[in-house]
């Protein structure tokens, strides 16, 4: 049976895009640029200049020396999406002049967001219900940090929603013609997202062998070709791990050549599971939906990847090899968590738990933990017929929504994993876990209706889980519009907000994008011509270039040359404001961006 | 098609009405919230009444640590303390302390702060209150009359290098920096220690054995003589990669003869400090690291009167 929502779920869903993305639009002009923004603006530039070139000399366009030189800046990260930041750029603000260039830059990264919620509902109608469906998708967006992430054009959210979209299409391919397909080219498009995307085979893999289990049940021609199918992988992954250990990741990577033992695997790999898929299509077409997911993954994903990254095309293996380790090796930023400064490994275990559990509103924790917890038990309750008869027990399509609730969590809960930039890392399982708690507010919904139905008669049944799904959509909704645009301070009750937070030690903020908040004051205040020092900003000329902060004003590299200096309140970098301090010789500022009483960004002026 | 789902139960039931409860708390936390910051009007009233009560000496500590925004309104002269842990903090140069307190903010537990703060302190007068702040005076039993402070006198003091085997050669006076050669300096400046803001000296080592000597000229008499030293900012905590611990002894300048030996060994947050029995008037100052690299020292050195009256 197909997967497919409802029409009027679709509708529903596009409803769900379209007003997520119109709430974006409106909110994002307040919502400043955080460190690494304006490094992926100038990327995308970068990206769009390439283009133009490309169009007046497509020969020397295309050569490395002029692919390296386009794509070299920020390589650590694809450049799929700052392709799209870039032309949307072009477009919105280049050509057409509709929009000032952040908003231009940061309108692709606004429809994958809001992409988010349309597939939540999509996916939750179809495995829960309508009202699931629903809160999932208005739950995910009213969660203050998520809406926040949403504005940027970043990639912490855009991977987040590929990584939705690949795992929907993955559930949707079972019983869907033509999603395999699908699955391989949005896997492909979340390779060129953000490296986040490397680990979804692996938490895909056990569904694949398990549904190939299930669905060649009973037919042995097809088991036996999905056998080989995963047999050939499996051998593939074996022996290049083989030639990794036997020649050093170093001498791995440097013989890698067009002639060598790693093409004639990788080919053989490649041939071998498009003449497995064809055979198997034809055999059974139940087994091949289970097993081609995965083959349209590995054929497609990397090959996407190439195809969209120019800075891949002359050094496809040494470069990726760079990309990895660059991941691999990531510097430690300090981060501040129950009044430690964390600066380096081992981190706390518990760190990605509790962070979630203080950033989120606690209306949407509880719904969330109930019901994983619920998945949890139901899981144990598949394998266990004793407990059958008293649970129903989780169906693969919960497990495959329980499993990517975790994935990411688990993999930044590593003690060695970097740990700053907080939730962004782990926002792929944030909508999983909507999911659940849409699950389990239409549960509740439903038995707080059946129970109220004899004692208040004229009460509608069908009213409770909105009116309920709505009461738990409150404290988040106002949560966010309190701390918008100012996101990344945003804390929720079980921390004591965002005081409380501050009283626990934990991080008040990211980097930049606070400064907004003092913006206007400079603009009021400041001389003409005064130097600003704006403390831990990249973005002095982006804020200029956006008609944020006025033209004349000129940036200061410190407090020593500055006639204004603007801290950011880090645990970190009390140092500097100490600077600051020393060189004006006050300890007392004129102004500031206090959220609930909370400093963030304190702004001195020499005297 | 959706999931199979069990009929409604009391324990959806009883789930439903715990979600609604918590929303609830939820909404209610947020109402409640706002009531408990204080107002521009209560700021500006607290530093009216410091204006006109407080006295050369007085210091303002923050409670909790972090509500530094009380510094956009105190009286510019008077200093305000806020940092992580200060509630531990000696203020041992100010014999009052002003306790401005937000008690109602969330996860601002009084106990902890009252265990901290309290002993060697009495309150002076009743606590006021300025819509949700408080304000309370305390004389610090803690407090030491501070004869001497190396900071301060830095600027009449005598900054060499000093090589083994060779003639200590001078150091530049260069504004308020004293520079040396191969890189070493020392200043005077307000540097953080832990997250602790200390105006302390800066000194710079110039690695290997030499060391910076600062030497202080017809130093008080005082009951004791009390020397901190730890790195400056986010370097204290690193280890390895061929860190050294920083030295800093206290000398008598006339005799030579050792007066205190401190080591500030790698991936220490925080002073390490040694208190002895004042004396010489002329103090040496020995600041010395064999890797220089990240051993930014900031160095207290007091002559200070017995202990306070609590």
């Amino acid at each position: 049976m197909s997967r497919a929502p409802l029409r009027t779920d679709r509708r529903i869903a596009l409803g769900l895009f379209l007003g997520a993305f119109a709430v974006l639009f409106a909110t994002e002009a307040a919502v400043g640029f955080v460190r690494d923004e304006s490094v992926y603006f100038a990327a995308a530039e970068q990206a769009v200049r390439w283009l133009r070139y490309l169009l007046q000399s497509p020969v020397r366009g295309l050569s490395d020396a002029v692919t390296t030189q386009a794509f070299d800046f920020n390589h650590e990260h694809p450049v799929g999406m700052k392709l799209l930041f870039g032309l949307s750029f072009q477009l919105f603000h280049e050509t057409l002049g509709l929009l000032r260039p952040a908003t231009a830059f940061r309108l692709p990264a606004l429809a994958m967001a809001a992409a988010i919620p349309a597939v939540l509902h999509a996916w939750g109608s179809v495995l829960y219900g309508r009202k699931a469906g629903l809160f999932a998708a208005l739950c995910f967006l009213a969660a203050p940090r998520h809406f926040f992430h949403a504005h940027l054009a970043c990639f912490d959210m855009p991977v987040a929603a590929a990584w939705l979209f690949v795992v929907y299409a993955f559930w949707r391919a079972e019983t869907d013609e033509g999603w395999w397909l699908w699955t391989g080219l949005l896997w492909g498009a979340a390779l060129a997202t953000k490296h986040n995307a490397l680990f979804l085979p692996p938490v895909l893999l056990p569904f694949v062998v398990l549904r190939a289990y299930r669905a060649s049940t009973g037919k042995p021609a097809a088991r036996e070709l999905a056998l080989k199918a995963l047999l050939l992988l499996a051998a593939t992954a074996g022996l290049l791990c083989l030639l990794l250990l036997l020649l050093t990741p170093e001498g791995f990577v440097q013989s890698w050549a067009f002639l060598s033992p790693q093409t004639v695997l990788v080919a053989f790999l490649a041939v071998g599971l498009l003449v497995l898929g064809v055979r198997l299509r034809k055999t059974d077409v139940a087994t091949f939906r289970a097993v081609a997911p995965l083959g349209a993954m590995l054929l497609l994903g990397p090959a996407i990847l190439y195809a969209v990254w120019p800075w891949l095309w002359y050094h496809p293996v040494d470069r990726f090899a760079a990309y990895l380790e660059f991941h691999a090796t990531h510097v430690h930023y300090a981060w501040t968590y129950l009044g430690t400064v964390l600066r380096e490994p081992p981190f706390p275990l518990s760190y990605v738990l509790v962070v979630t559990a203080l950033t989120l509103p606690i209306s949407l924790v509880a719904p969330m933990s109930v019901g994983l917890l619920s998945l949890g038990v139901r899981s144990i309750a598949a394998w266990r017929p004793a407990w059958r008869a008293r649970v129903t027990p989780a169906s693969a399509s919960e497990a495959l929504v329980g499993l990517n609730a975790l994935a990411s969590i688990v993999l930044i809960s590593f003690p060695d994993v970097p740990h700053f930039g907080g939730v962004k890392h782990w926002l792929p399982s944030m909508p999983f876990l909507a999911l659940l708690a849409g699950r389990q507010v239409q549960l509740a919904g439903e038995g707080l209706a059946a129970w109220l139905r004899p004692r208040l008669r004229r009460l509608p049944a069908t009213a409770v889980t909105p009116l309920l799904g709505g009461v738990l959509l409150l404290p988040a909704v106002t949560l966010t519009a309190h701390v918008h645009p100012y996101g990344t301070s945003a804390y929720g009750e079980l921390a004591g907000g965002i005081p409380g937070a501050a009283s626990l030690g934990m991080q008040r903020q990211y980097w930049s994008n606070n400064v907004t908040g003092v913006l206007p004051w400079l603009n009021a205040h400041a001389p003409r011509g005064a130097r600003i020092w704006l403390h831990e900003v990249v973005s002095f000329h982006d804020y200029q270039r956006n008609g944020m902060l006025r033209e004349d004003l000129r940036q200061a590299a410190g407090p020593a040359d500055a006639d204004i200096a603007v801290v950011q309140y880090h645990q970190e970098f009390r140092e500097q404001e100490l600077a600051v301090w020393q060189a004006f010789g006050t300890t007392r500022p004129v102004t500031g961006l206090y959220i609930d009483e909370t400093p963030q960004v304190v702004v001195y002026q020499r005297r | 098609m959706p999931s199979p789902e069990p009929r409604p139960s009391r324990l959806a039931a009883a789930e439903g009405a715990g979600f609604l409860l918590v929303a609830l708390l939820g909404l209610g936390f947020q109402a409640w919230l706002p009531t408990v910051l204080p107002k521009d009007g209560d700021e500006r009233a607290v530093a009216d009444v410091l204006q006109r009560e407080a006295e050369p000496g007085d210091v303002v500590l923050l409670h909790p640590w972090w509500t530094e925004r009380a510094r956009l309104f105190l009286p510019e002269g008077l200093p305000v303390v806020g940092y992580l842990g200060d509630e531990t903090d000696a203020l041992l140069e100010h014999p009052r302390i002003w306790v401005l307190a937000q008690p109602s903010l969330p996860r601002t537990p009084a106990s902890a702060f009252a265990a901290a703060f309290l002993p060697g302190r009495t309150r002076l007068g009743e606590e006021r209150h300025f819509g949700p702040l408080s304000l309370s005076l305390y004389r610090n039993g803690r407090a030491r009359g501070v004869r001497f402070s190396a900071a301060e006198a830095l600027p009449t003091a005598r900054v060499t290098l000093a090589v083994p085997g060779s003639e200590p050669v001078p150091c530049v006076q260069d504004g308020s920096t004293f520079r040396c050669l191969s890189g070493a300096h020392a200043e005077a400046g307000i540097h953080e220690v832990f997250y602790q803001p200390v105006r302390c000296l800066f000194v710079v080592p110039p690695g290997g054995p030499g060391a910076v000597e600062l030497t202080f000229e017809g130093v008080p008499a005082s009951a004791a003589l009390r020397l901190e030293a730890g790195i400056a900012w986010e370097h204290a905590w690193k280890r390895g990669g061929g860190l050294t611990p920083l030295h800093a002894s206290l000398l008598d300048a006339d005799t030579g003869a050792p007066l205190a030996a401190l080591s500030v060994e790698p991936g220490t947050e925080g002073f390490v400090a040694a208190e002895v029995p004042g004396g010489p008037r002329r103090l040496r100052l020995r600041v010395q690291s064999d890797n220089a690299h990240e051993r930014e020292a900031c160095l207290v050195l007091r002559a200070l009167d017995a202990g306070g009256t609590p």
